[in-house]
């Protein structure tokens, strides 16, 4: 029974409850950071550590918290996580920060760390909010990483940096700009939803 | 005694709970930061330092304490930090901080220039917010490597055709950051006269 829980709680976001392509959140920051791999990437894993400690923290909390102030708890938390990540990020990987500082503070921003701290962590045991908070970030990491893949490539012809395609590939510069994202991200989301979810309907 | 009760879980307890929230944030964050400042202080140097080598075309080993070597062997700093001055074989360098506008915000860059302040003997990008991919590209060692050599004042002219000793490659796809490079960097010279040589 506990068993089937915990995988559920983590099977979900990946899948039929999906952060970005079934609850469409998380979307200003999947617009921002995908035109390099490189920058998605950090950006990722700095969500992924701060929705999965942020849920956890406050799942600790959840019985001492009043509720007419949790949402100010929750901030404070959420805020204190990620500027953790950019001392570190300032500290240890000076290149990197440079590249990202902007996006970084960007992460409190992310709706989806406060959505599963409401919808989850305030009602579930701490373990159970650390793996829910995990596997959204994992969700959200994984979609953002296709789309960076697919604007990267076509927008510069490379993948990390590297080149790629050769001389003859034009670049679509349109794909690295905001629009691009847009465009990305709503045909991922078409694609996602007329194949895989449409047989789970059915 | 019961109203007592209520007063305290309805305005007194949130109140303790929110500010005791807040002290053990501020303490794991200031903790954190002042146990750090030092590290990211001697990174922030250290690049400086690193730009300023780069502006001057000098030879270096590129890490932390290959940079620090040359920098206090080579560099001289003047006029209380608005220039520097480097030593090579093919003469006296003057580097130069400057920043202007960007398409987004401001670039901050070094400028490396030769005894005529004219001839540019290399660039090197301090921070900037250009667009990622398209103006960001003004990071890049094909774009700042290409001013090595040339006179200013340039002109643009299209990505991988530069061939005159003032044309330089602009970014296809980033004419508006291209743009404000070309006048950031034609204006060195003449900053440079001003501040060295008070012309």
């Amino acid at each position: 029974m506990a068993k089937s829980k915990l995988r559920k709680t983590f099977l979900e976001p990946l899948g039929k409850n999906n952060p970005v392509f079934v609850q469409i959140l998380g979307i200003c920051s999947t617009l921002a950071v995908t035109n390099k791999l490189q920058n998605t990437m950090v950006m990722v894993l700095g969500v992924m550590f701060t929705t999965a400690l942020s849920s956890w923290t406050i799942s600790l909390l959840r019985n001492h918290i009043p509720s007419r102030i949790r949402m100010m708890v929750e901030t404070m938390v959420i805020a204190t996580f990620v500027i953790i990540v950019d001392i570190v990020l300032k500290a240890f990987y000076p290149e990197m920060w440079k590249q990202l500082g902007p996006y970084v503070g960007l992460i409190i921003t992310n709706c989806i760390i406060m959505g599963r701290i409401e919808a989850f962590a305030l009602q579930n045991k701490p373990f159970l909010s650390l793996v829910d908070g995990l596997a959204s970030g994992l969700g959200y990491a994984y979609v953002l990483l296709a789309i960076a893949f697919f604007r990267e490539l076509l927008g510069t012809g490379s993948l990390w940096g590297y080149q790629i395609l050769g001389s003859w590939w034009t670049n679509w510069s349109i794909m690295i700009m905001p629009p691009g994202g847009f465009f990305v991200l709503a045909i991922f989301i078409w694609v996602i939803r007329e194949t895989i979810m449409k047989e789970e309907k059915a | 005694m019961i109203k007592q009760a209520t007063f305290y879980k309805k305005r007194i307890y949130p109140l303790l709970f929110m500010f005791l929230v807040t002290v053990i944030c501020i303490l794991i964050t200031s903790g954190l930061f002042l146990s750090t400042q030092e590290r990211a202080t001697a990174n922030e140097l250290s690049f400086t330092r690193r730009a300023i080598l780069d502006a001057g075309g000098l030879e270096y080993t590129p890490t932390t304490e290959g940079i620090e070597k040359t920098y206090k062997e080579k560099v001289q700093v003047e006029d209380g930090g608005s220039y520097y001055t480097a030593e090579t074989a093919e003469g006296k360098r003057y580097i130069l901080p400057m920043q202007g506008p960007g398409l987004w915000g401001t670039i901050a860059i070094m400028v490396g220039l030769e005894e005529d302040l004219t001839t540019f003997s290399g660039l090197a990008i301090v921070s900037q917010n250009e667009t990622p991919g398209l103006g960001g590209r003004i990071e890049e060692p094909w774009f700042t490597q290409q001013f090595q050599g040339k006179k200013s004042p340039f002109t643009l002219v299209n990505e991988g055709t530069a061939d005159a000793p003032n044309e330089v490659d602009a970014i296809t796809g980033a004419t508006r950051t291209s743009e404000y490079f070309r006048n950031l960097t034609n204006r060195a010279s003449t900053d440079a006269k001003r501040i060295i040589r008070g012309e």
